[in-house]
């Protein structure tokens, strides 16, 4: 248990070394880069994608995956503008826009602990049948003039300090204590090591999974609010190949992908260093389309480093 | 057990097969120029690649160990964007630039494959990556002098004989790239040995390692031979419509894995076949046919295949439920 411990904190502590080290050749090189309102942007940026990968950590250590994460949060974001616009107190839209995530979510829990169908088969159809949904509810035209009540997720603040970036440090805080005291949280970690073994326990294993994924649309709902308020638009398009920079940063943060290990830090500092990569190059002036052949490269290079140090231990 | 997965097949494809029955006689009914020549000649041109890239899944999801692969249609777009440089920019001959296309797909599938199986990565997160790294070498590559990535339409008229010919008003893709291929890929799983092995180390890895079995080289194998799949499917898109984009392939890595798991492959690994898989490409492409002549918007197609994977998924469970509970 101590020695999982100890790779679990070395993981955590090599990618805020590298975020460390990236902020440091990136701010010789830009002036700018250290300055309050960049930072400021960069966590902002961060906020959205680390609450929603919140949920997808606790769905990959259950050994799952979602890929209709980009779908939920865009049918979410689509709700909760269509219904402000047309006249609906901005407060229910929200309220709304967040049950129509944690229903998709529930449905998908529902398929998989119900059905036993496989999250990727699951996922896969609820992201093409909810993708379609947003083109024919939205017509393929932009949502403009969201009421600016409704955009507090992305605008607001307290006192000085920005409100999603409170939220983040909130959730990150709270589902970090959830995982690591609550006893429901170790049934989600050893469903991933072994769902036989719980099953066998007498935990009733498929409310585990509707926990799970259920949780997560609720998350990716925040999380188009937190964008759709920064944006003030809502596009078409919105939340296409979200879920796999979502999926990204959790995997960064050191979640395996075989399920039943992982950290909520972990999965916000993957989120982080995503985002300081993809500033940092704006800053430099590298075109944009490097940013994913980095990306790609670094979520190779995380795995093979994890794989190696694993070998090494079980030598 | 080996009955029951029998059965379970071969009920998925006659289940199919009555889909596309259904389907097709109904629109046949209902819609008066189903039958028309143009419509059928355009949504088979679009089928076959998408075919080919189904096809490829097939053989990676049969390989088991978690085997997908999302990085498929972004090796699509490497490749016809390997195409569209070489020949229009450089002005290297077509067809040594095709076969150089082809050849980086294929290799593009191989390095999946090798991280799959030598450094044992999991599909997932390789072909998430390599998703990235192929999509932006594919942009990368496409760049004019001003860093904006422009397409490559300049293909002489020798060219288009693959994506744009007839014979006997059916497209000559369908007899020199589709046939042919669904022919070998079908007596490589069936009649081979190799065939043997993919089954064998998708059903249960490690049992098909104590046995012998060179795991690694044909799980590396699966992968390259999707990348040249999907490389083929780049020649005949780029051929068919006359231009190259960084962006073709986009939007096609889950359609595909979507139509390789309705044709009856497990996402498990170890079960599937190629006749389940071109089942299941008719059958979409029928059924894009038909909604579309019936005025239905065309955004509901992958909405609809969404449907069609989640009830087919169900389906199973039930036949696979009674069918375990008569055993």
């Amino acid at each position: 248990m101590i020695k999982i411990k100890r790779i679990i904190k070395t993981r955590e502590f090599i990618i805020l070394c590298t975020i460390l080290l990236l902020t440091f050749f990136i701010s010789l090189y830009s002036k700018s880069f250290l300055r309050l309102e960049n930072i400021k942007n960069i966590f902002m940026q961060v906020s959205s994608v680390a609450i929603s990968a919140i949920g997808m950590t606790f769905i990959i250590i259950t050994g799952g995956i979602d890929v209709s994460a980009g779908s939920i949060f865009g049918l979410s974001a689509l709700t909760m503008a269509k219904l402000a616009t047309s006249g609906i107190n901005p407060i229910v839209s929200l309220i709304l826009g967040a049950l129509v995530g944690t229903l998709l979510g529930l449905l998908n829990g529902i398929l998989i602990s119900k059905i036993h169908i496989s999250p990727i088969i699951v996922t896969l159809g609820t992201m093409s049948l909810w993708r379609t949904m947003i083109f024919f509810i939205s017509g393929g035209r932009w949502i403009l003039g969201i009421p600016s009540e409704a955009l507090f997720f992305g605008t607001g603040t307290i006192g000085d300090f920005p409100f999603p970036i409170f939220l983040m440090i909130i959730f990150v805080i709270f589902f970090s204590y959830f995982s690591v005291k609550r006893p429901f949280a170790r049934y989600i970690y050893a469903y991933g090591n072994n769902p036989e073994f719980l099953r066998i326990s007498g935990i009733n294993t498929s409310n585990v999974l509707l926990f799970t994924y259920t949780l997560a649309g609720f998350m990716y709902a925040i999380s188009a609010f937190i964008v759709v308020g920064r944006t003030g638009i809502v596009q078409a398009n919105i939340g296409t190949g979200y879920e796999l920079q979502v999926i990204a940063a959790v995997v960064l943060g050191g979640t395996s992908i075989t399920g039943g290990k992982g950290t909520i830090i972990g999965s916000f500092l993957g989120a982080t260093m995503i985002a300081v990569i993809s500033n940092g190059l704006i800053m430099l002036n590298v075109p944009a389309l490097l940013e994913n052949l980095i990306l790609g490269i670094l979520i190779l290079v995380s795995v093979i480093a994890d794989i190696l140090s694993n070998r090494g231990e079980t030598k | 057990m080996k009955n029951n997965i029998g059965v379970i097949v071969r009920d998925r494809n006659f289940i199919l097969l009555m889909i596309f029955m259904g389907i097709f006689i109904y629109f046949t009914f209902t819609t008066s120029d189903f039958f028309s020549y143009y419509n059928i000649v355009n949504l088979t041109k679009y089928g076959v690649e998408i075919g080919l890239l189904a096809l490829a899944e097939t053989l990676i999801i049969i390989s088991g160990k978690g085997g997908i692969d999302l990085s498929i249609g972004s090796i699509l777009s490497l490749s016809a964007m390997t195409i569209g440089v070489l020949s229009g920019n450089i002005g290297l001959n077509i067809w040594i630039a095709a076969i150089i296309g082809v050849g980086v797909a294929t290799l593009a599938g191989l390095f999946n494959g090798i991280a799959v199986s030598l450094i044992r990565i999991p599909p997932l997160l390789v072909t998430l990556s390599t998703m990235y790294i192929y999509d932006s070498l594919a942009l990368l590559i496409s760049m004019d002098k001003y860093g904006n990535a422009m397409p490559v339409s300049n293909f002489p008229e020798s060219y288009f004989f693959i994506g744009q010919y007839e014979i006997l008003n059916i497209p000559i893709q369908i007899f020199i790239i589709f046939i042919p291929i669904v022919i070998i890929l079908h007596l490589l799983l069936s009649k081979t040995i190799y065939g043997k092995h993919l089954y064998a180390i998708g059903l249960n890895d490690k049992v098909a390692r104590f046995s012998g079995l060179p795991n690694n080289k044909v799980r590396i194998l699966a992968y390259t031979i999707g990348g040249f799949l999907a490389g083929i499917a780049a020649l005949t898109m780029t051929s068919r419509i006359g231009s190259a984009r960084p962006d073709l392939g986009a939007n096609l890595n889950l359609r595909a894995i979507t139509i390789a798991v309705l044709g009856g492959t497990s996402i498990t690994g170890g079960q599937g076949t190629i006749i389940g898989t071109v089942i299941a490409i008719v059958l979409i492409t029928f059924l894009n046919n038909g909604l579309q002549l019936s005025g239905v918007n065309p955004i509901w197609q992958d909405g609809i295949l969404g449907i069609i994977l989640i009830a087919s998924a169900i389906i199973n469970f039930i036949v696979y439920r009674t069918n375990s509970s008569r055993s």
